[in-house]
C-alpha cells in the first residue's frame, strides 16, 4: 500500500525522463531567470507537463509551475501546448479555494526563450500543505474524511463547469491537500482534449484514490493502478474494504464508468453524494470503518497526518498478533495434554471403568437386547487361499479349515521374516451360497500370537483395499471366538492373517462361521 | 451450518414491523422444536439402525448436499441476495422482477449444480472418506450419496422461498418447515425398521430396499420441507414468470461475496479432513461425531440463539448509527450473559455427558460402548460451549460493522489450528478414540477464534471491557467446577451405567445437583449478569 513519495530530492531520478538529461535541475532557472525551480512533485506524461515548486526570483514568493516541454520547432507538439494555455487563461476566470489562483500564463517569446525546450509554463499560487499522494501513501482515508477533503474540489470542478470551462482535474499529482483539509488543483492545465465529462470522471479518480490509495485512470506512474475486475472495469473501492459505504463506492465506480445508464455526468451529481455522505458522518455505517484515532485528528486540524495513529494501531496489531500466537501455542498443548487424557480414559474404559463407567464385556450385559444373538452355524460353499503377493501359502489344502475334520488343518508357508516384510499377510477366503450374516466366527489353531482380521469382500477374488474388516483378534492356542458386531449380510467373508504365529508360521485347523439370526 | 438455512440469522433486518417481537418468539421456539425433532430422529436413527458403518455412511452422505448447498448459494445468499430482496420491494413493480429474476438463475444454477454432483458422487465420496485403512465404505457412501444429493435442489428452493417469504415478514411457515421434515425422517425411519432385508455391505446392492427407503425417505422430507412453503407464497400472490438477468446491485455486493464464500469454503476444508481423519480411525466415528456435535449446539441452539434474536438487532442498529461505544455495549452484554447462561451448562455436560450419551442412545442397535463413546466425546468438548457462542457472537459483530473479510481470515487461522490437530489425533489415539479427540480439538479451535476474534476487535473498536467479562467467565468457571464436583460426588452413591435406565438417573440426579449448585455458587458470588440470563429464561419458558 506504500506509494512512492513524488518529491523527488535530485534531478537525476525524476528530470531524465524525456526532455533532455539535465535540463530541469533544483536550482536551475526558467523563463529567462525569472522563476529557480526547487523541487519538481509530479509530471504528466500526455502534455510532457512537469510539475515544479519554484521560487519567483523577484517577488520572493513561491509558485507552482506546470512547465510544458517540448521543442518549439515541433509543429503539433507545440499547438497542443498552446492549447493547454488558452485553456488555462480562460479556466482562470475562476475563482474558488479549490483551485489555485493562475498569476500568469507564459508562452515562446512570451516570457520563455525560444531556447529553454519550454513550450509554455503556467504558474500558479503555490499551495502550501501535502501532496495528495503522500496522503494516501500510508494507507487509505477513512470514506468520511475522502469526502470532506473532496468537497471543496469537487465545487470548485461545478463552478468551473457552469460556466462551460473545463478545469482539468484528471490528475493527482496536480491536486494538494491545503493545511485547513481541501484538495486543491494546484497544478492548472487543463489537456488540450479534456472534456467537462473528464473532469468529472477525474473527481470520481480522485475518490477512488482516497478511498483505496490505487488510481483508477491510466497514466501516471508511481501509484499503484486500480486492479480490474474480470469485465475489465475496475473493481468497486467497497470490493477492496468492505467498510467503505455502498454509495461512495457506488458514486466512485459511476463516475468513471462510460457508459450513459447509470454512470454520473456531472460534478453536481458526485457533489450530491459527496454532501450526504458527509453530513452522514455521524449518522450512518461510514464510521463503523473510521478509527477513532482518526477523529482526534480532526481536532487538531491536521487531516492527513496518519502516521500517529498508524502506530498506535500498528502496536495493538502486533499485540493481538502476539496474543493469538500466544493462545495457539496453549490450544497446542493443551489438545496433547486433552489427547493424553483421552488416551488414559481410553485404555480404561472397556475394561474396567471410570467414576462413572461401568466395566461391560462388551456384549455381555444383562436386560440389553443384543443384536447379534448367537445363531446356528453355517457351511462355507468354498474356500480358497486368498493371497495379493507372491506365491499362495498350499493352495489346495486350503478346504482342510473347514471340512470339520480337527486332525487336518491348513499353514502357511514359514517365512524369514514376520510380515509385511514379503506380503502384507495371507488370508483363506470363504464363499457362501448367499449374503449372509454373520453374528461370530470360530477359529481352531495351535499357532498362540497369531492375529486375524475378519474382512468381508464384495467378491471372490477383490483386492484387498476393496475389502472391510469388520472383526480382529489374537488368536489363542485352542479356539478362538470372533463376535462381529456387524450384522450386516455378506457372501464372501476372509480370514486374513496380518501377524504370524511362533515362528512365523501359522496354522488354522477348523475355521467355524455363525450366521445371526 | 448443520440444519436447513434456519430464518433467526435474518431476521433483525427489519425493525419497523411491529410484530417483529412476536415473530421471533415464535421463530425461537419453533427453532427450538425443530432442533429437538432434528436431533430426535438422528436417536431414533441410532436405536433402528445401529452406530455402525451404515450410518456412518448415511451421515456423510447426508453432509454432502448441504455442504454443495452452501458452497453454491447459501453464504451468498443470506448475506447478499435478501438484504438486496428486501431492498427490492420497493421497487415500482415491488420486487417481483427481481425476485423472478433471483428463483430464476438461482433455481437453474443449482439445478446444474445437482446434475453435476450426482455425477460426481463417487468423487464427492473419495473426497470425505479415507479409506486406506478399510474402516469405511466408500461403496455405500457413494450409493446413499446418489439417493441424497437432488437435496441440493430443494435446500436451495426452500432456501430462496423462504427469503422471498422472510423480504414480505412471513416467518411461521419458514420456521416450522423442518419440523415437518423431521417427521417425514422420523416416519421413514419407521417404514426402514418394517421393510425386511438388510442393507448388504458387500458388495454394496443399490436395490436394497432398506438402502432405498432411508435414501428416498430422507430426500422427500427436504422435498416436503420446500414445497410446503408454496402455498404461503401462493397467498401472497406472487406469480412465478421466468425471468434470466442479472441485476446490476449485485455487482456492488462482488467483494463481500467473495469473502463470506470463502468463509464457507474454508470451513468446508476443516470439514473435510474432520471426515477424512474419522472415517480413516474406525467405523461408527462420523456418526458419533454428528451426533454429539448436535447435541453440543442444542443448548446454544436453544439459549444463545434467544438471546442472539434479542442483541442482534439491537447491535446491527449501533453499528449502522456508527455509535461503537454502544456496540462495544452490547458486545460486552452478550458476552457475559453467554458466559452465565453457558458456562455453567458445559460443567453439567462435563460430568454427565457420559450419561447423557448412554441415556439417549443405549438402546436398540446402539450398543453400550458406543454410547458410552459419544458421552465421552461430548464431555470432552462441553468446554467449548462458551468459545463457540463467543464466535458466533463477534462474527455476527463484524457482519454488523459490514466487515465479511475478517472473518474469513480468522476462519483460516482457526483451520490452520484445527488440521494439524485433527491428524495429531489420527496418529496419537486408539482408533475408537478418535472421535473423542476430534471433539476436543474442535472445542479447542473455538478457543482460538474466540480470542482472536476479541483482539481483532479491539484492534477496531478500542476497549471491549475485556476484563470485565474475563472476570465474569472466572466466577463461572468456579461456579462450574463446584457444581461439577458435587455431581462426582453424588455419582458414588448412584447406579452404574449400564443401560438406558441407569443413564437416565444418573443424567437426571447429576444433572439436577450440578445446575443447582452452579447457579447456586453464581447467586452467592452475586453476578450481576444472573438476573437477566434467569429472567430472559423464566419469559421464555412463560412465554412457551
Amino acid at each position: 500500500m506504500t506509494t512512492r513519495r513524488t518529491e523527488y530530492p535530485a534531478g537525476e531520478g525524476a528530470a531524465g525522463r524525456r526532455a533532455g538529461p539535465g535540463f530541469l535541475v533544483p536550482g536551475g532557472v526558467v523563463a529567462e531567470g525569472r522563476y529557480r525551480l526547487l523541487a519538481e512533485l509530479g509530471a504528466d506524461p500526455r502534455v510532457q507537463a512537469r510539475f515544479w515548486r519554484a521560487q519567483d526570483n523577484q517577488l520572493r514568493r513561491d509558485v507552482a509551475l506546470t512547465l510544458l516541454t517540448g521543442d518549439p520547432a515541433d509543429g503539433p507538439a507545440a499547438g497542443r501546448a498552446r492549447r493547454v494555455l488558452e485553456r488555462t487563461m480562460h479556466a482562470a476566470r475562476i475563482t474558488h479555494p479549490g483551485t489555485s489562483r493562475v498569476l500568469d500564463v507564459l508562452g515562446p517569446g512570451n516570457g520563455v526563450a525560444p531556447t529553454e525546450g519550454l513550450l509554455g509554463i503556467v504558474v500558479a499560487d503555490f499551495s502550501q500543505g501535502t501532496d495528495l499522494v503522500d496522503v494516501i501513501a500510508e494507507h487509505p482515508l477513512p470514506p468520511a474524511t475522502a469526502a470532506k477533503l473532496l468537497e471543496p474540489l469537487a465545487a470548485a470542478v461545478e463552478l468551473a463547469h457552469h460556466s462551460g470551462m473545463v478545469l482539468g482535474v484528471d490528475h493527482p499529482q496536480r491536486i494538494r491537500v491545503t493545511p485547513d483539509g481541501l484538495l486543491r488543483l494546484s497544478f492548472p492545465g487543463p489537456l488540450p482534449e479534456a472534456t467537462l465529462q473528464d473532469d468529472v470522471r477525474g473527481l470520481g479518480a480522485v475518490l477512488y484514490l482516497l478511498l483505496t490509495g490505487r488510481w483508477p485512470l491510466p497514466g501516471v506512474p508511481g501509484i499503484p493502478s486500480a486492479p480490474l475486475g474480470p469485465d475489465g472495469q475496475v473493481v468497486p473501492p467497497r470490493a477492496l474494504f468492505g467498510y467503505i459505504p455502498y454509495e461512495l463506492s457506488s458514486a466512485a465506480v459511476r463516475s468513471l464508468s462510460d457508459d450513459a445508464t447509470g454512470g454520473i455526468r456531472t460534478s453536481a451529481g458526485l457533489l450530491r453524494v459527496l454532501e450526504r455522505a458527509k453530513a452522514n458522518e455521524d449518522g450512518t455505517q461510514l464510521i463503523a470503518a473510521v478509527p477513532d484515532e482518526v477523529e482526534d485528528d480532526y481536532d487538531d486540524g491536521t487531516v492527513w497526518t496518519t502516521r500517529r495513529p498508524a502506530n498506535d494501531r500498528a502496536k495493538r496489531r502486533k499485540l493481538a498478533i502476539g496474543v493469538t500466537t500466544l493462545a495457539v501455542a496453549t490450544v497446542g498443548v493443551l489438545a496433547w495434554v486433552g489427547l493424553q487424557l483421552i488416551s488414559f480414559f481410553g485404555d480404561d474404559t472397556p475394561t474396567s471403568g471410570g467414576p462413572t463407567v461401568v466395566a461391560t464385556a462388551p456384549g455381555n450385559a444383562e436386560n440389553n437386547p443384543k443384536p447379534p444373538q448367537p445363531g446356528e452355524p453355517i457351511q462355507a460353499a468354498g474356500v480358497q487361499v486368498f493371497n495379493v503377493k507372491g506365491t499362495p501359502d498350499n493352495p489346495r489344502r486350503a478346504n482342510r479349515a473347514v471340512d470339520g475334520d480337527m486332525k487336518t488343518s491348513w499353514k502357511t508357508d514359514r517365512y524369514q521374516q514376520p510380515f509385511p516384510t514379503l506380503k502384507p499377510g495371507v488370508g483363506i477366503m470363504a464363499s457362501f451360497a448367499e449374503p449372509v450374516p454373520f453374528a461370530e466366527v470360530v477359529i481352531d489353531s495351535p499357532s498362540s500370537g497369531t492375529v486375524v482380521e475378519i474382512r468381508t469382500a464384495p467378491s471372490e477374488k477383490p483386492a484387498l483395499e476393496e475389502t472391510k474388516v469388520i472383526g480382529k483378534a489374537e488368536l489363542q492356542a485352542g479356539q478362538t471366538k470372533l463376535q462381529l458386531d456387524s450384522a450386516e449380510p455378506t457372501q464372501h467373508i476372509l480370514i486374513w492373517i496380518t501377524k504370524l504365529g511362533d515362528g512365523n508360521a501359522s496354522e488354522l485347523t477348523e475355521v467355524g462361521f455363525v450366521r445371526a439370526r | 451450518m448443520q440444519q436447513g438455512g434456519q430464518g433467526p440469522e435474518s431476521t433483525p433486518a427489519q425493525p419497523a414491523q411491529p410484530s417483529l417481537a412476536r415473530a421471533s418468539s415464535t421463530m425461537a421456539i419453533a427453532t427450538m422444536v425443530s432442533r429437538i425433532t432434528g436431533f430426535g430422529w438422528k436417536v431414533v436413527m441410532g436405536w433402528i439402525v445401529g452406530i455402525n458403518l451404515t450410518y456412518d455412511s448415511f451421515t456423510i452422505a447426508n453432509t454432502l448436499p448441504n455442504t454443495i448447498f452452501e458452497l453454491l448459494l447459501g453464504g451468498v445468499l443470506a448475506s447478499v441476495v435478501v438484504p438486496l430482496l428486501v431492498r427490492s420491494q420497493k421497487d415500482p413493480d415491488g420486487g417481483a422482477g427481481y425476485t423472478n429474476q433471483l428463483l430464476t438463475v438461482g433455481m437453474t444454477v443449482l439445478f446444474i449444480g445437482t446434475i453435476i454432483a450426482v455425477a460426481a458422487a463417487p468423487a464427492l465420496t473419495s473426497l470425505y472418506v479415507d479409506d486406506s485403512t478399510g474402516s469405511s465404505n466408500p461403496a455405500l457412501v457413494t450409493a446413499f450419496a446418489y439417493l441424497l444429493l437432488p437435496e441440493i435442489l430443494f435446500y436451495g428452493l426452500f432456501a430462496l422461498l423462504s427469503a422471498i417469504l422472510q423480504a414480505k415478514h412471513v416467518f411461521a411457515p419458514t420456521a416450522w418447515a423442518p419440523v415437518v421434515n423431521n417427521l417425514v425422517i422420523i416416519a421413514t425411519l419407521i417404514v426402514y425398521k418394517i421393510v425386511p432385508g438388510d442393507i448388504s455391505l458387500d458388495p454394496v446392492r443399490m436395490g436394497d430396499a432398506k438402502l432405498l427407503v432411508l435414501g428416498v425417505g430422507t430426500t422427500l422430507g427436504i422435498v416436503v420441507q420446500s414445497v410446503i412453503l408454496l402455498p404461503a407464497i401462493r397467498k401472497l400472490g406472487f406469480r412465478f414468470r421466468w425471468n434470466f438477468g442479472f441485476d446490476a446491485r449485485l455487482r456492488e455486493f462482488g467483494g463481500l461475496a467473495l469473502w463470506i464464500l470463502g468463509y464457507v469454503a474454508i470451513s468446508m476444508v476443516g470439514l473435510v479432513i474432520t471426515q477424512r481423519v474419522l472415517t480413516a480411525a474406525s467405523e461408527g466415528g462420523a456418526t458419533t461425531y454428528a451426533n454429539a456435535w448436535l447435541l453440543f449446539q442444542l443448548p446454544y441452539g436453544v439459549i444463545g440463539v434467544s438471546l442472539l434474536t434479542a442483541i442482534l438487532p439491537r447491535m446491527s442498529k449501533a453499528a449502522a448509527d456508527g455509535d461503537m461505544d454502544k456496540l462495544v455495549d452490547d458486545l460486552s452484554t452478550g458476552s457475559r450473559l453467554s458466559a452465565v447462561m453457558l458456562v455453567p451448562i458445559s460443567a453439567v455436560l462435563t460430568v454427565t455427558g457420559t450419561a447423557l450419551g448412554v441415556a439417549l442412545f443405549a438402546g436398540g442397535k446402539t450398543d453400550l460402548a458406543s454410547a458410552q463413546r459419544l458421552g465421552h466425546a461430548l464431555a470432552f468438548s462441553a468446554f467449548g460451549l462458551l468459545p463457540y457462542a463467543l464466535v458466533m457472537l463477534q462474527l455476527r459483530v463484524f457482519y454488523a460493522m459490514k466487515d465479511a473479510r475478517t472473518p474469513t481470515l480468522i476462519m483460516v487461522v482457526m483451520t490452520a489450528v484445527k488440521v494439524p490437530l485433527m491428524y495429531m489425533c489420527g496418529a496419537l489415539l486408539d482408533p475408537e478414540q478418535v472421535v473423542i479427540g476430534v471433539l476436543l480439538v474442535n472445542s479447542l479451535t473455538f478457543v482460538v477464534g474466540a480470542v482472536l476474534g476479541q483482539m481483532w476487535l479491539w484492534v477496531r473498536l478500542g476497549n471491549l471491557h475485556s476484563k470485565k467479562i474475563v472476570k465474569v467467565i472466572a466466577s463461572c468457571v468456579l461456579a462450574g467446577v463446584v457444581g461439577a464436583g458435587a455431581a462426582w460426588l453424588v455419582s458414588l452413591v448412584l447406579p452404574d451405567l449400564t443401560s438406558l435406565a441407569t443413564g437416565w438417573v444418573n443424567l437426571v440426579a447429576q444433572g439436577l445437583v450440578a445446575c443447582l449448585v452452579s447457579f447456586g455458587v453464581l447467586a452467592v458470588l452475586r453476578v450481576p449478569e444472573l438476573k437477566p440470563a434467569t429472567s430472559r429464561i423464566t419469559r421464555l419458558v412463560r412465554r412457551g
